[in-house]
């Protein structure tokens, strides 16, 4: 399909949390890819129990910014910083952030850091730079159990799409109604 | 992904100072209509000393930034969803109009030397600049308290609409830590004009210093009965609330700020000065007889209101960050 044709992509990050074994490479990638200050990550594993022992499991859910639809982290700005581009990446303007911190009050995922060299608050991009070189994440290229999923859900022929199309999904702090980009599939 | 308090005692001091600034504005501006002459000494003290908390804790507020010399970044936009960007143009509207508040209240000496130019032709001219007229200071003071007043309840309600409005932290996420924080920057204004007014009373006679305290106590009393019933509410909706805010509320109910908050907050900001106050302002109730007056009452109620304020500030700052919304478990 020609390019032109398509509407506006909305990039989403699909994650199978059965296919994550907790090696944290895509933390080290995103590191090392983006210059992450020690001490700092922009992407993270969490760790869900369930069950009642001796019936107990533990299922990792690879996370970074949700880059939601309706950012709570963008609506309270002061100096209008972080933005959120047309294809939906929310991103910081690094010049016109103060360091104020209030973004990283409002964001429910706890996706942002405080860069105490430079001052200014940082977080994923989804890796923008290789985003618009064509490339995935570096997250995503790097995941040894194929957990990480990154597309365009707006392409009903993305393996995003097909993904949610064939599996039930949810998405973390629905209620919290910013709108995340980041699903989970539970079967 | 960060889990620390990023705002810290920089923060709880600036909304604490703002707040005083918003009090002591609003109980001058309050004086100066009611009571005629009665409250002029009052008028003029919360006038003077307005302006001065508030610029420092505007100072704290910078120093906190990451960029501190790019504060100026703020006044370059107006950001309408974001409670920060109409607070900044909100608190800077207050500090011109408390500082402008200020002249008009100084004594004659002092305000002679303030000059402004006559005409415009003067404006280059600072010999021909005059000190201000009798009559546009007697108006500005009006003028300025009743614009003033709605703009300092703003700047007391905007130090906690700056939590409030905030989906994520759901010890902040509600209505009632705006007014709650409002009610507290009055009384804490008061308290502020009241312990200074104790402190330099010796200056006038027993008489008029008696008006002003049982002014001064009276709102003080009705404002912490206020405080008193945001703070129940808040407890009883936090905990009939959704999971996340009913647990957050164990920050305060046997988690890190338990003490903090029933001594600092309850006991000594609330309930001690009330019971101070309720006992100076009884024999008014019961119509048997005066106020009863104690300079060394009004010095600790006073006090203990102002500690009190801190610690609300202070447990609200940090209990807020340190609550978090709650994730569903997986089935």
């Amino acid at each position: 399909m020609p390019a032109t044709n398509r509407p506006t992509p909305r990039w989403v990050f699909v994650m199978e949390p059965k296919r994550c074994i907790d090696c944290e490479a895509c933390m080290i990638a995103c590191t090392v890819e983006n210059g992450v200050p020690l001490g700092h990550h922009r992407n993270w594993i969490g760790h869900q129990e369930k069950g009642v022992f001796p019936h107990v499991s533990v299922l990792f859910t690879p996370e970074n910014c949700h880059h939601c639809t309706n950012p709570p982290c963008e609506r309270v700005c002061p100096t209008g910083a972080t933005y959120r581009r047309e294809d939906g990446l929310v991103l910081i303007d690094y010049d016109r952030c103060i360091g104020c911190r209030y973004c990283m009050q409002a964001c429910p995922y706890d996706a942002r850091y405080f860069d105490e060299e430079s001052g200014v608050v940082d977080k994923c991009t989804f890796c923008v730079h290789r985003l618009d070189a064509g490339l995935p994440p570096a997250c995503v290229e790097t995941c040894v159990g194929g957990s990480r999923h990154f597309g365009d859900l707006n392409d009903p022929e993305s393996e995003v799409s097909k993904l949610l199309a064939r599996h039930r999904a949810y998405t973390i702090y629905p209620e919290a109604g910013s709108g995340p980009a980041i699903y989970y599939i539970t079967e | 992904m960060t889990q620390q308090m990023e705002w810290g005692l920089l923060v709880v001091i600036y909304l604490y100072t703002a707040g005083i600034s918003a009090g002591l504005f609003a109980i001058s501006g309050l004086a100066t209509y009611l009571g005629g002459g009665r409250y002029r000494r009052l008028a003029r003290l919360g006038a003077l000393l307005a302006p001065w908390p508030i610029m420092l804790g505007l100072a704290m507020l910078v120093f906190d930034l990451g960029r501190p010399l790019y504060f100026w970044l703020l006044f370059t936009t107006l950001q309408y969803t974001s409670p920060m960007s109409i607070g900044s143009w909100l608190l800077t509207l207050f500090v011109v109009i408390a500082l402008a508040y200020l002249v008009v209240w100084l004594p004659q000496p002092l305000r002679n030397l303030v000059r402004l130019p006559a005409a415009w032709s003067d404006l280059t001219a600072l010999r021909r600049w005059q000190p201000l007229d009798e009559r546009l200071v007697r108006r500005g003071r009006g003028i300025l308290a009743a614009v003033g007043f709605p703009i300092a309840l703003g700047v007391g309600m905007y130090t906690g609409v700056l939590l409030g409005a905030i989906p994520a932290r759901p010890f902040w996420n509600t209505p009632m830590v705006a007014q709650l924080f409002l009610f507290s920057a009055l009384s804490t204004g008061v308290a502020f004009l009241l312990l200074v007014a104790a402190l330099i009373g010796r200056w006038v006679d027993r008489e008029a210093l008696r008006h002003e305290r049982h002014l001064l106590i009276s709102v003080d009393a009705v404002l912490i009965v206020l405080e008193i019933f945001l703070i129940i509410p808040f407890f009883l909706h936090q905990s009939l609330n959704t999971w996340s805010a009913a647990a957050s509320l164990q920050l305060v109910l046997g988690g890190p700020y338990t003490a903090p908050f029933w001594g600092g907050v309850i006991v000594v900001g609330l309930l001690a000065p009330l019971a101070i106050e309720g006992y100076e302002l009884f024999p008014l109730i019961l119509k048997e007889g005066a106020l009863k007056y104690s300079r060394l009452l009004g010095i600790i109620s006073s006090l203990l209101v102002l500690v009190g304020g801190f610690f609300l500030r202070y447990v609200f700052v940090y209990a807020g960050q340190a609550s978090h919304l709650l994730p569903v478990i997986a089935r």
